[in-house]
Parts: C-alpha cells; sequence; structure tokens
C-alpha cells in the first residue's frame, strides 16, 4: 500500500513536472445530465426457505447499485421492490413487484422460477428487468464479456460475468487468437486463430462445443464483426493481395468488397446499430484513423480528427462509437457521434493505455484493456462518471473485450 | 528433419512437466478466478466449412523446412515501405529463390507491441505482402509466396524500448520444400 501510494505520488510530480492532464481514478466525480441516481429500497423484497433466496437477493441489491442508475437505500425511497425469493426442494421461487412512490398501481409485478443453483443469474435477470422498466434501456448484469487471455504464453478465449465472476476458459488451443465478437444471439463467438497455422475466422457455438472454421482464404482473415441482423459480416482479408473491408453472408458465402486502397491496409471493422454502415481502421492518410463507409460501399469519410492514432472502434447501441485514440504519447478511450457534429469525448485520463474499448448494451457503461507496466487488466468503465470496476484478476494479460449483445 | 522431431520431443518434456507441478490448466479443475471460480470447458468439436477459389495459390504450411537463415527485412513504426537499406537483404532472397526453383516461401509479418493488435495484424499482413511484391518484381513465380502476418503476438525481442521494437517490426522468411 506504501509502494502504491509512493507510485502515485511519483506520478502525481511526474505529471505536474511535465504538464500532461492526470487525475486519479478516486478524483473523477463528473455528475452528468441523466446520471442523477434513483433512491431504491429492496428491503421488502424477503429471502425465504433455504439459502438460494438469500443469494438472490444480496445479488439482486448488489445488480441494482452496480447498474450505476440507482441508490440503495433502508429509507422510504421514489422506488420500492417487494416480493419473496423462497428456496425450496432445489428450487427457487420468485414474486417481484416494483412500486413507484405516490402512484397506487406496480410498475411491474413478475414471478419467476429456476434451480437454486441458478440464483445468482435470475437475480440478474430481474435486476435487467427492473433496470429497463425505470431507465427504458436495458440492465447490464446478465451481460457476458469474452475476451483473449494470455497466460503462461498461452493466448485463448473466455468469457467471464458482467463484473468478473464466473471466469471460463473457452478454447485452450495454445494456438495464437484474437479479435473476438459476439453473433447477436449471444449463442455463438467469431474469433481469428492460427489453429491450422495461418489467421483464420472461426464460429464457437456455446451450447453445441462446436468449432467452425468459416473463412480462410489465402493471406490474411481476421476482424469479423457479426451485423446487428445476423445475416453477414464485415471482415478484413487480404485474398486479393492487401488488406482490404470485405462483407460476406454468415456461412462464407458471397463476398462483396467494400474498400479499395491498393496502398493501405483496413483493420477493425464495426458495424452500425441500423447494419446500413461500418467504422473501421485505415491508414490511407499515413496513419490509422477511422472511416466510416456504406454497407454497399462507395466513399468512405474519415471521422477521426485529433490524435495521431485512431483505432479499435466500437459503434454502440445509441449510435455513438467508442474507440481508442493515442494522445500524449498513452491511448485514451474517446466517444464520438459522427452524426451529431458534437466535439468528441475523452472519457479515460489516467497515464496509462486504454485500448479496445467495447460498449455494453446499457450505452453507458464501455468494457476496456488497461495497460500499465506492460500487464492488461480488463475494466468496466462508466461514461456517466461511477468509478471503475476492475474485472479480472487473474495473472497475466487480459485484453480484447467484448461485451455480449443479450 | 531430426532438429524438428528434436523440438517436438522438448515441447511434449516442457508440457509435461508444466502439467506434473499443476501449473498446466486441469481440465475439469477449477482454479481462483477474478471474483469466481473457473471451469474448463471441455473439449471443442472442429468442422471445416472452408472453400471456393484461392486467388493467391493453395497454402502449403506442410512443406519440409529448409534450413536457409535470410536476414530480416526492418521497418520504421506504422509503415510497411521496403527502405533503401532493407533492399539488399530481399534482393538476397530473390537471388536464392530463382536459383532454387523448387523452394516455396512464407513471407511473415510482425510488428512492434505499441498499437491495436487488429490493427497491427493488418500492417503485419501489409509488411508481408509488400516484401512478396518486390520478390516477384525480381521475377520470382507469386504462386510460390504465400504471407502469414503474426501482427504483434511474435515479438523475437521480448523488450519494451526502441532497441527492442526496431527488431520486431520485420518480415522473416520461412522456406520449405
Amino acid at each position: 500500500m506504501l509502494g502504491r501510494m509512493a507510485v502515485r505520488a511519483v506520478l502525481v510530480w511526474a505529471v505536474a513536472i511535465c504538464g500532461v492532464p492526470f487525475r486519479s481514478i478516486a478524483q473523477v466525480t463528473v455528475v452528468k445530465p441523466g446520471a442523477e441516481k434513483v433512491a431504491i429500497n429492496t428491503a421488502g423484497m424477503r429471502p425465504a426457505g433455504a439459502d438460494a433466496g438469500r443469494v438472490f437477493r444480496a445479488t439482486l441489491d448488489s445488480d441494482l447499485e452496480r447498474s450505476g442508475w440507482f441508490t440503495l437505500t433502508g429509507e422510504v425511497a421514489s422506488l420500492t421492490v417487494a416480493g419473496v425469493a423462497e428456496d425450496s426442494r432445489g428450487r427457487l421461487e420468485v414474486s417481484c413487484s416494483l412500486l413507484y412512490a405516490g402512484r397506487p398501481r406496480n410498475s411491474f409485478k413478475r414471478s419467476y422460477n429456476a434451480q437454486s443453483s441458478d440464483a445468482r443469474r435470475l437475480a440478474h435477470r430481474v435486476a435487467d428487468e427492473i433496470v429497463e422498466a425505470v431507465k427504458g434501456v436495458p440492465g447490464i448484469a446478465s451481460t457476458r464479456i469474452a475476451m483473449i487471455g494470455s497466460v503462461g504464453g498461452r493466448k485463448d478465449l473466455f468469457i467471464c460475468d458482467a463484473y468478473g465472476g464466473g471466469l471460463v476458459q473457452v478454447t485452450r488451443q495454445g494456438a495464437v487468437c484474437l479479435a473476438p465478437g459476439w453473433y447477436p444471439d449471444g449463442d455463438s463467438i467469431v474469433y481469428t486463430s492460427f489453429h491450422k497455422g495461418f489467421p483464420d475466422i472461426y464460429r464457437i457455438d456455446l451450447s453445441s462445443r462446436r468449432r467452425t472454421r468459416i473463412v480462410g482464404y489465402p493471406g490474411l482473415n481476421t476482424g469479423a464483426d457479426i451485423s446487428p441482423d445476423g445475416r453477414s459480416m464485415v471482415l478484413t482479408l487480404s485474398k486479393d493481395g492487401n488488406p482490404e473491408l470485405y462483407v460476406m453472408d454468415v456461412s462464407g458465402q458471397r463476398v462483396t468488397r467494400l474498400t479499395r486502397t491498393p496502398h493501405a491496409a483496413e483493420a477493425s471493422p464495426s458495424w452500425s446499430p441500423d447494419g446500413k454502415r461500418i467504422v473501421y481502421v485505415s491508414d490511407s492518410s499515413g496513419s490509422p484513423q477511422l472511416y466510416v463507409v456504406s454497407r454497399a460501399g462507395g466513399g468512405a469519410q474519415r471521422i477521426s480528427v485529433r490524435g495521431n492514432e485512431n483505432v479499435a472502434p466500437d459503434w454502440g447501441p445509441d449510435g455513438r462509437i467508442a474507440f481508442s485514440s493515442r494522445r500524449s504519447g498513452r491511448y485514451q478511450i474517446c466517444v464520438l457521434d459522427p452524426d451529431s457534429g458534437e466535439p468528441e469525448e475523452q472519457v479515460t485520463t489516467d497515464y496509462v493505455d486504454h485500448e479496445d474499448p467495447s460498449w455494453a448494451r446499457d450505452e453507458r457503461h464501455i468494457v476496456y484493456a488497461r495497460t500499465a507496466r506492460y500487464e492488461s487488466v480488463l475494466y468496466l468503465l462508466d461514461t456517466m462518471g461511477d468509478p471503475e470496476i476492475r474485472l479480472t484478476a487473474m495473472q497475466g494479460d487480459w485484453y480484447s473485450p467484448a461485451c455480449s449483445p443479450k | 528433419m531430426l532438429s524438428r522431431t528434436f523440438y517436438k520431443v522438448v515441447i511434449v518434456c516442457c508440457l509435461c512437466s508444466l502439467v506434473g507441478t499443476g501449473c498446466f490448466w486441469r481440465r475439469g479443475g477449477k482454479g481462483r478466478g477474478a471474483g469466481g471460480d473457473f471451469s474448463d470447458s471441455g473439449e471443442i468439436l472442429d468442422i471445416d466449412r472452408v472453400g471456393g477459389d484461392n486467388p493467391l495459390g493453395p497454402r502449403f504450411a506442410d512443406g519440409v523446412p529448409v534450413d536457409e537463415q535470410f536476414q530480416n527485412v526492418l521497418f520504421a513504426y506504422d509503415s510497411f515501405s521496403i527502405t533503401d537499406s532493407e533492399i539488399s537483404k530481399v534482393e538476397t532472397v530473390g537471388d536464392y529463390m530463382t536459383r532454387n526453383q523448387d523452394v516455396r516461401l512464407i513471407a511473415e509479418g510482425h510488428c512492434d507491441e505499441r498499437g491495436s493488435r487488429e490493427y497491427n495484424l493488418s500492417l503485419g499482413e501489409h509488411r508481408a505482402l509488400a516484401v512478396r511484391a518486390y520478390l516477384v518484381g525480381l521475377g520470382v513465380d507469386g504462386a510460390r509466396i504465400q504471407t502469414r502476418s503474426y501482427g504483434e503476438e511474435q515479438p523475437l525481442d521480448p523488450g519494451h524500448d526502441e532497441s527492442a521494437w526496431r527488431l520486431n517490426r520485420r518480415v522473416e522468411f520461412a522456406l520449405f520444400r
């Protein structure tokens, strides 16, 4: 702890000398419009029977708090959650109502049941439904995060829960893998692997545990992003002699070329939420920058203006693009709405590298890889100003996060 | 061929010792994860759905490696241009390929660790393709040259400074017969 404080003191001193803007995480306390929290009282949600009821209630409380939208209180609150979570003979039965103060009718009254061993998952679902009912955006407690973990020199695909628990190793190939992304149904993951010696694109069906190599042209096959309707993918191929973007249907047939830049490399495509446009990286200007192109091809428009490198764009559900921008020698996460004309917003400030942003579906949180002293760790960042949450704690490097769409 | 088998034996021995000491992931085992346990996902069934035309020619990853050392072609940061000082290295390879018509080659593109992994994969491919294009210009049949980008995934020098990065921004030559 003392060592940590010393490091921080040295950093503050170094930054003061260099004049680089710097704030520690704890000092960021910006309250933005829409970020005011709603007081919620869950004391009326009573656990009953065996343990799972208490697990359900504790998970629900923690999910509501971490959603960022609520303040939990034991006092009179504008929102009240009431009901029973009863664990009986291996089954968990939950009845839950959500009441607004001063309104006679329930906002909702719902019943659920699950195996007692699924108490946490059920609590995530109920918390997400409460967030959606109150704020009109989906909650993220049920979100899963795909990532690459590099442990002991091996790189494999992993999945964890929204707040870092339940880490599961999906592949154990030993071959280099990168760039995971989700199919819209949340049942499969697309990623790039050197499983057969060259960078090819694979699909893993999480329930059947089936892995299919779906694209494997000579040269480079990478960066696949599945369209919001699940029918197409956009990806980077070098089969025609140069890394370019292509759109093809998800089975790997009917290939259409999107870009024609013989003197530039393209990378990192990401679909717009309506599936009509694609944001991607190209170094046609001499450094990697962000461009937007129509799904049908045609002229591309550069959208990044500041920073000598802008990479790893992720087009979020509300139309804003998160990306990593090199500023004063470090990569920072920035957010840009290409259609609003508003200036971009830099949402990280620490003097370390912040890379690979992935929007959570609540349009508020971003998962990213934070690299300090050559170690990468995943963090859940709140664009509305709540403190970050560290997601990975195990030894190794953790990067390229992708939030599930469901 | 002998050295290849030797390496395989060494690798298998290393893996066995890892399993023995418990460092290796245990199947069905549990470990301490970030805020929870992680469990093994079990085996994965493989299917191959890849076919179709191959404008760059079929891949040849399985040939017999040719024991011939060539100097790596080095590149500037974020660049795929072959600079004047590097051209002679490519020409040496071109001469060898012209004299040994039965040899095929994979140009392997690499980047330093800075920047996005996905962009680096494209940049590494662009470097390998630039070398391939130069060799084709020297008269080597393009069907004898494959490209493979490792991006920043396989640095030659594990250091984190310019002297390491300079060596890591490279194209390596892997030759097969």
